[in-house]
């Protein structure tokens, strides 16, 4: 029987639906630009918003940055570590992957609270001034790392970003439960 | 106000600051643009003020940052402050690495600060190899059989490896704070040296220490106290100390077993030749007498052929400790040689000397020495001269032997100057 990837009416994502990016793109490589890659995610936001509202647009990629940030977090990083030696993990995974760079301000590891900063943010770095944050989706992946690295609910708020006039993004992310 | 007007108040304004810098009012709007009546004049007016306090603002968030006050804050919209924001979350990332840091956490890098990046990330090269330094000495004074103390200028225990807390069979928290000079018995003068050497930065050994246990027992240490410096300013010392217990043991029996027969345990002829250079020194001094005895087993010769070597050693072994039990404690008993035998009786005259032989011989006698059963001594008899020499002493003492065998064994000749030169001596 013949197994559809995204003709269901449920999609859950899988890491191997990624596939081998060796195999397929042989001349252009693994990497692309951050232009496309913002032009992906900008339009989706302006088609769902049209569709759903920009407040259920930004949930969503919210929702679906924590599915990859666990996604991320099993399959790339080494989830054995002691914290210090993971966050290195994490901030090294992050630099090689051009997604940001990744720094602790605090770090609270009873209460389980940190603020983290990501400069050359790829979702934001460079963009013109707007009124808000525009960093749901890396919200959602830090909180979504978190969260398999713990074992516990995770939320992250982005307090600071380059659309509000900063030059780093700046995220409180916080243990719920 | 018009255009004119209002430019003129700005320029003087701008170069007032220019020449003067901001002081402590900071850079303002001199005009307020309210007072303006003329619409598009007013509204660049307030657009320039804007700009004015974001340059004022931009100001003051440097200089509180220069401070170190990474808390402070600045408007969102204000674009002059967010390169220095930048700066601000480099600087709060910082202080959170130097604090893991400081607590020992050593995988900290810096990144994508330029020379900052290659300066910080030297520091922890450096810490990391003092970090594997440390280590080492670690692994080598935990390992050290012997005991190592660090004291600092007052004696105090400041560190104690392994090996120093079983000799003195103390945990740390015990002598943490104590004065280890207590864990040392002083010199016999008084004086302590391992206390002076501490205070004044000296070099100090000990090869006879005495290290004191918890439990009061004494141990016998090699001690060792070397002072260490820093910046040429005393600051503290290193002392070692190792148990030689087992090592004065040794020498104790290696002592022993240079002056004792191995056979049968009484002095051997070396020790016994120094013992009577002693005793005839002494005789000399005190005028007192002194005799020496000289016996040979009768037929040993036969003993062995008969019974084997083994069985002869085990004659030699049974009449040492039939002998042993009938001298005094003051005199000295030997083997010289083979079956031959040496009693040196200070405070003894020939006739006492004798009368000593005849014991033993009449004990040796009657004695069952089982395999054989009885063997028999032959005993030649001196006492010290003034001129004696230790070799005249003996060679007479063997002359008269000789003449206890030529008459028949068994029995007691004493030395005289005689023509005949010995006389038999029997008790009554």
């Amino acid at each position: 029987m013949k197994e559809y990837l995204f003709m269901k009416d449920v999609y859950t994502f899988q890491w191997k639906d990624l596939g081998n990016l060796s195999e397929g793109r042989p001349n252009l490589g693994e990497e692309t630009s951050v232009l496309i890659y913002r032009l992906m995610q900008f339009t989706f936001k302006e088609a769902f918003s049209k569709e759903l509202g920009i407040k259920k647009t930004m949930e969503l990629f919210a929702d679906a940055g924590k599915i990859a940030g666990k996604h991320f977090c099993s399959n790339v990083l080494d989830t054995s570590l002691p914290f210090n030696d993971f966050v290195a993990n994490l901030k090294e995974k992050l630099i090689s992957l051009k997604i940001g760079i990744l720094r602790i301000e605090k770090a609270d590891l009873e209460a389980l609270q940190f603020t983290l900063t990501v400069s050359e943010d790829l979702d934001c770095s460079g963009l013109p001034l707007f009124d808000e944050t525009v960093c749901d989706y890396d919200e959602g992946f830090l909180a979504g790392v978190f969260e398999e690295y713990t074992g516990k609910q995770f939320n992250a708020k982005e307090i600071d970003c380059w659309a509000t006039g900063d030059r780093t993004c700046r995220f409180e992310v916080k243990q719920t439960g | 106000m018009d255009s004119s007007q209002i430019i003129k108040i700005v320029d003087s304004y701008l170069q007032s600051v220019l020449k003067q810098g901001l002081q402590n009012e900071g850079f303002r709007f001199p005009l307020d643009p309210e007072s303006i009546e003329d619409g598009d004049l007013k509204s660049f007016c307030f657009r320039l003020s804007l700009i004015f306090d974001m340059i004022d603002e931009s100001c003051r968030f440097s200089e509180e940052l220069a401070r170190g006050n990474l808390q402070v804050s600045a408007s969102r919209k204000n674009f002059f402050t967010m390169p220095l924001k930048g700066l601000q979350a480099s600087l709060a990332h910082l202080t959170w690495q130097v604090n893991q840091v400081a607590e020992g956490d050593l995988n900290q890098q810096v990144s994508f600060l330029g020379e900052f990046s290659d300066s910080f990330n030297n520091m922890i090269e450096s810490l990391r190899e003092k970090q594997v330094l440390e280590e080492r000495m670690k692994v080598i004074t935990d390992v050290l059989g012997e005991g190592l103390l660090f004291v600092d200028n007052d004696g105090i225990v400041l560190f104690a490896n392994p090996g120093a807390l079983t000799l003195l069979e103390y945990q740390f928290e015990e002598i943490d704070c104590l004065n280890a000079v207590k864990f040392f018995h002083i010199s016999t003068s008084g004086e302590n040296l391992l206390q002076g050497s501490i205070s004044k930065g000296l070099e100090y050994n000990e090869n006879d220490g005495v290290l004191i246990q918890k439990s009061g027992k004494e141990v016998p240490v090699m001690i060792s106290a070397r002072p260490v410096f820093k910046n040429e300013v005393l600051d503290g010392t290193v002392i070692t100390f190792r148990d030689i217990s087992e090592q004065k043991k040794y020498l104790l029996l290696l002592e022993k077993q240079a002056m004792t027969d191995v056979l049968t345990g009484i002095f051997n002829r070396m020790k016994f030749d120094e013992i009577l250079s002693s005793e005839i020194q002494r005789s000399k001094r005190n005028k007192v007498p002194l005799s020496l005895i000289l016996c040979d087993i009768d037929h040993f010769k036969q003993v062995n052929d008969k019974y084997g070597h083994p069985a002869g050693d085990k004659i030699l072994k049974r009449l040492t400790k039939l002998v042993s039990a009938n001298i005094r404690n003051v005199d000295f008993f030997a083997r010289w040689g083979g079956e031959e035998f040496v009693i040196l009786s200070p405070g003894t005259d020939s006739e006492g000397a004798a009368q000593l032989a005849e014991k033993i011989r009449q004990k040796v006698e009657h004695h069952n020495f089982k395999n054989p059963e009885h063997i028999t001594l032959s005993f030649g008899i001196t006492s010290f001269k003034t001129g004696d020499i230790a070799m005249k002493l003996i060679n007479r003492a063997d002359e008269a032997m000789y003449r206890a065998k030529e008459n028949g064994r068994n029995q007691v000749q004493v030395y005289s100057s005689a023509p005949q030169t010995t006389r038999p001596f029997r008790s009554i």
